[in-house]
């Protein structure tokens, strides 16, 4: 008790020591979350505002004769003519391990009932993106869990790989599953002891979505065991814009503190369509000058800004980025998807159609590219799927034209038998990531053409059938492969082994 | 709304013809505003509104609002106005103003700084800080 009084009196003595110089202002104008002000000579861009009753806001129009700036939390209790100070600070927010399971709000404030969060360290929200001398290649992976993913759009450690798609083509899911994935090889890793092992630890912004959404998505890594590795930044549709503005550039911060401190972190921006309508709706309160789709001139920047923060440095840790964007009715075209595809490494692009014929993940390969996760990919990976994307393309140009014309050569036909047979191996349910090992098994049992001499509809449960009784009985052999990583004779032998016993017990079913 | 472009930009001209090495002068500003009878020019009423808060945002920098609980004696005001008149290398009035919420010390206003060693100010950084 002691210490704390001798504490505030440290202080009393600090601050009466010498007069305080503060910079203020009074408000001229409240409206829509925007604050104008007179005064404020001396504030600084994106400096912290403070206001009566504990409001924040920042300074982002630095005119002649005012101040326009966007307010943090309650605007009800402000009105014209009320004073307010510089605080001299840079918005920040607190970063650091003990985030890890927490849900936290734009301002990095805790929103989940479970206490104050305990971080010593603050980054500020805005912060330049590393240089080009400070960064290294892309060339470690990052499993999804998602097999189509893994095995033809492989995303590494750094990349930035964008997740498009239409309304409800399960763009959350496939980031959710992604995180929960890490969860599931984090714990593995980290229980085996081995020193090289890598573990990566996940921030989930949502930006403008429904509160409902939001609490099903912690529940459902909740489930799955992956919320201790995941940091969950909130600012959902019934938040302030500037919150929602404010959102993925605090995501961006705590998931840097993980880089910067020799960590891998992945960053998934949930969705940065509606961050940058959040930013139009600012930008004209504040009337800046609108462009295209009357979104602000620098609607581009503000998402370059956010997105070159993810990298992999030299000597220090990488942060992956997956933002999603929500296209309506597939155009890619529109103003917002043209420029975030221009900025990552590639996309993932989910479809409609292939959505509601039950093809899930809808994935479309065709229109899906990562242009350096390939370099990433692990050996094993490469030599039972390389091939697959090439032979996917293949079936969905054929199965155009088989539409037309029934009498077909014997290898077309053989083409497309073994086409829809791929596809039906790349279904997979939600929430249910693939480790890489039962990945590469599986794939391995396609290449053999084990799956051929079984019908179409029944390859889902032969797969399933197969998973089971690898994971079951074959754990030792799953281990080796996710160790060495590439396929020896050994392996192979072991692999065929395992497949042909599994095929007996299989077709006497 | 406080007037279209053009009378913002008339304010300003009008603003600046107001000044005399850096000064409001009462005699420029009392031709301004004989100007402004005389011409007529449109939108009179947020001319002169924005002429107004010209005039007074640059009057506040020239004068110390010296705000204190308890007495205060005039050496000390003469003081402060010295004080701030070298740091803001312009001549500073300063005046007094009581305020017992400060509860004791003084705050000082000038332009839009503001100069805080009151207690209650004090407090209130405190109360922020725990
Ligand atoms: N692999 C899958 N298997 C089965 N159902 C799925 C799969 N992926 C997604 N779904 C279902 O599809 C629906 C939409 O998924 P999701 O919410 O991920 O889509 P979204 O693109 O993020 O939607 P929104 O545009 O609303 O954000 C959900 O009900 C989800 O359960
Ligand atoms: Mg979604």
């Amino acid at each position: 008790m002691s210490i704390v009084v001798e504490q505030i009196e440290q202080q009393i003595a600090k601050l009466s020591s010498k007069a305080i110089k503060k910079n203020t202002g009074t408000i001229r104008a409240v409206a829509d979350g925007v604050a104008k002000l007179d005064g404020l000579s001396d504030v600084m861009y994106n400096e912290m505002v403070q206001f009566p009753g504990g409001a924040i806001g920042i300074a982002l129009n630095l005119e002649a004769d005012e101040v326009g700036c966007v307010v943090l939390g309650d605007v009800s209790q402000l009105k014209e003519g009320d004073e307010v100070q510089t605080t001299g600070k840079l918005l920040s927010v607190p970063v650091g391990r003990a985030l890890l399971g927490r849900v936290v709000d734009a301002l990095g404030r805790p929103v989940d009932g479970k206490g104050p969060i305990d971080s010593k360290e603050f980054y500020p929200v805005e912060k330049i993106a590393p240089g080009i001398m400070v960064r290294k290649s892309v060339n470690q992976p990052l499993f999804t869990g998602i097999m189509a993913i893994d095995s033809m759009i492989p995303i590494g450690r750094g990349q930035r790989e964008l997740i498009i798609g239409d309304r409800g083509t399960g763009k959350t899911t496939i980031c959710i599953d992604t995180i929960i994935n890490q969860g599931r090889i984090n714990k593995v890793g980290l229980a085996s002891g081995d020193k090289s092992f890598r573990p990566v630890y996940s921030i989930y912004v949502a930006i403008g979505q429904k509160q409902s959404n939001v609490v099903r998505t912690i529940a459902a890594l909740e489930a799955a065991g992956a919320l201790e590795y995941t940091v969950i930044v909130a600012a959902t549709a019934g938040d302030n814009p500037a919150n929602q503005y404010l959102a993925p550039f605090s995501g961006a911060s705590i998931g840097e503190w993980f880089m910067e401190n020799g960590m891998d972190a992945l960053i998934v921006y949930d969705d940065l369509s509606k961050h940058a309508v959040a930013y139009r709706q600012i930008s004209l309160i504040l009337k800046r000058p609108s462009g295209r789709e009357a979104y602000p001139g620098d609607v581009f920047y503000l998402h370059s800004r956010l997105l070159e923060r993810a990298a992999r440095l030299d000597g220090k840790g990488s942060l992956t980025a997956l933002p999603v964007i929500e296209t309506q009715a597939g155009d890619v075209s529109a103003y917002i998807p043209t420029n975030v595809i221009s900025i990552t490494d590639g996309q993932i692009f989910l479809e409609t159609d292939l959505f509601n014929q039950g093809i899930r993940p809808a994935v479309s390969v065709g229109l899906s590219v990562s242009r350096v996760g390939s370099s990433a990919q692990i050996k094993v990976t490469k030599q039972v799927g390389g091939k697959l994307k090439g032979e996917l393309a293949q079936f969905r140009e054929l199965a155009a034209f088989a539409q037309f014309g029934s009498d077909l050569d014997a290898k077309t036909k053989a083409q497309l038998e073994r086409g829809s047979r791929i596809v039906e191996l790349f279904k997979q349910p939600q929430l249910n990531p693939l480790s890489i090992e039962l990945q590469a098994a599986i794939l391995w049992a396609l290449q053999k053409t084990y799956f051929d001499s079984i019908e179409v509809k029944n390859v889902v449960s032969a797969a399933n059938s197969l998973k089971d009784y690898l994971t079951s009985r074959k754990d030792a052999l799953l281990t080796k492969i996710r160790n060495e990583a590439k396929l020896s004779d050994e392996i192979e032998a072991g692999l065929k082994a395992a497949a042909d016993e599994w095929k007996s017990t299989f077709a006497a079913q | 709304m406080r007037g279209d472009k053009k009378t913002k930009l008339l304010a300003k001209q009008l603003f600046k013809l107001s000044l005399r090495d850096g000064q409001v002068s009462s005699e420029q500003v009392a031709g301004v505003l004989s100007y402004i009878e005389q011409a007529a020019p449109r939108h009179a009423l947020a001319l002169l509104k924005l002429y107004q808060q010209a005039i007074v945002t640059e009057l506040a920098k020239s004068h110390a609002r010296v705000e204190h609980a308890g007495p205060i004696s005039a050496a000390t005001l003469q003081l402060i106005a010295s004080a701030m008149t070298k740091k803001y290398a312009r001549p500073v009035t300063a005046t007094a103003q009581p305020n017992p919420r400060l509860l004791a010390g003084l705050r000082v206003r000038i332009g839009s700084d503001l100069y805080e060693s009151s207690v209650a100010g004090q407090l209130a950084t405190l109360s922020h800080a725990v």
